[in-house]
């Protein structure tokens, strides 16, 4: 599939945040959108994701899509994790699909294997991090899009969570966001 | 001191003041003492319509407030998922908690009798109870939780387990906890205006109009006592179903 995003614009009282963007997303591809803050990179997403609407400008679900919204996994800015929850209710509460033993699994891939069935609120940042990713990539969407998740992850637990949403992406388009592109050499840079 | 003895002190010590002051006032009409009245008390437990009036009252109270609370506790849902049903029921809700519960008693009295008049009273006062504090429960819900929720289409079960029940249940607690203690309340003194035959009202009726505070102090000491175990069992349930994993 492909979406198109079309002179998409958006201000906030006086604040011009995107001026007639343009992107075309396409599969097989990966997307970090760079820029400092308050250049309008969650709100792209919240665009991209129907949460808001431009005020000018078109959002295309292109190709024969079969739903009118965009079925994407996310990982948001803040973790939106249930923190009283453990890590493996918060994967299978998501999907009705997702099952226990395949969160499991999935969340050790990530994280210590004693920290997975702890409420999320003992655990430290990074981890809560760490339960964003596998939740977002736990369920079946056609893209996934991330806001800076790798926030509070060290070099080597950056890189392994890389390599982890690499291999979940499959042919989908991945769409993250970051201060700079720093790492991201397998992305098709976007500044805003 | 540990709570419990600190407690037993400060009751010994109001008791033995209400005693002292029954002594000087030296009335039985005025001011029966806690001896007189214990006394009453164990008088009017030896009498089979003493347990008929207590059994009739409580089922009929505690069938309005299960009602009410029940009632709450469906519209508060109803009216949060659509908003034309919270636009109509919103000023019912607070006519409801603004007009005197003895306006109500009378309006009952009139409309539909003395028989039930109990049962509809504690309905009507435990309901708004339960509908406010569960509606504040669920717009307490988290937001950013709730676009979570709607992003990845998470089934409507489990945002209601994960995402409100957790920001509903503390306000349902005190919501059902409130609404049972003002439900005996005032299902007891619609009693006292309605005189329903055998019921804790009517027996306080009786001791108002033979001047005998000694039986007043003992039906407002069962009065508080059954109102008091019926909340206490109610939030052993109710933590019963928190600890059980239902809700975190």
């Amino acid at each position: 599939m492909t979406i198109d995003l079309e002179n998409i614009c958006k201000s906030y009282g006086d604040l011009k945040v995107l001026d007639n963007f343009n992107l075309e997303i396409e599969n097989d591809h990966s997307y970090v959108i760079t820029g400092e803050s308050g250049k309008g990179k969650t709100t792209l997403i919240r665009i991209l994701l129907g949460l808001e609407q431009p005020d000018s400008g078109k959002v295309h679900l292109m190709g024969d899509y079969k739903y009118a919204y965009l079925n994407a996994g996310v990982v948001f800015q803040e973790d939106r994790l249930c923190e009283n929850f453990s890590a493996v209710q918060n994967v299978v509460m998501v999907n009705k699909n997702n099952s226990v033993k395949v969160a499991e699994e999935e969340l050790k891939k990530l994280l210590p294997e004693d920290s997975i069935y702890k409420p999320v609120r003992e655990l430290s940042g990074g981890m809560k991090r760490r339960v964003a990713i596998v939740r977002a990539c736990s369920i079946p969407s056609d893209m996934l899009i991330m806001d800076e998740p790798f926030t509070g992850l060290d070099a080597a637990t950056r890189q392994k969570a890389i390599d982890y949403i690499r291999e979940k992406q499959g042919r989908n388009p991945l769409f993250i966001t970051a201060h700079d592109a720093e790492g991201f050499d397998f992305c098709r840079e976007v500044k805003l | 001191m540990t709570k419990f003895i600190k407690n037993v002190v400060a009751a010994v010590f109001w008791l033995l003041v209400w005693q002292i002051i029954a002594l000087i006032v030296h009335n039985k009409v005025l001011l029966a003492g806690p001896i007189t009245s214990f006394n009453a008390l164990i008088r009017m437990s030896g009498e089979p319509e003493f347990w008929q009036s207590v059994s009739a009252s409580y089922l009929h109270i505690i069938a309005g407030i299960f009602i009410g609370i029940l009632l709450g506790a469906i519209l508060s849902v109803v009216s949060y998922k659509y908003e034309l049903v919270d636009m109509f029921l919103s000023p019912l809700v607070l006519a409801l908690k603004s007009i005197p519960v003895a306006s109500i008693i009378i309006l009952i009295l009139i409309w539909v009798g003395s028989d039930f008049i109990s049962t509809f009273i504690s309905a009507l006062v435990a309901f708004p109870i339960m509908y406010v504090g569960m509606k504040n429960g669920f717009t307490s819900a988290d937001k950013k939780l709730l676009e979570m929720a709607h992003v990845y289409r998470m089934p409507p079960l489990n945002q209601f387990r994960f995402i409100y029940m957790p920001a509903v249940f503390p306000s349902l607690v005190s919501a059902v906890s409130l609404a049972i203690g003002m439900g005996f309340k005032s299902g007891i003194a619609a009693e006292v205006i309605g005189q329903p035959l055998l019921s804790m009202g009517n027996g306080l009726y009786r001791a108002k109009i033979y001047l005998d505070t000694g039986d007043v102090f003992a039906w407002t000491f069962v009065i508080i006592l059954v109102s008091w175990i019926t909340e206490k069992i109610v939030m052993l349930l109710l933590s019963l179903v928190k600890r059980g994993g239902m809700v975190k």
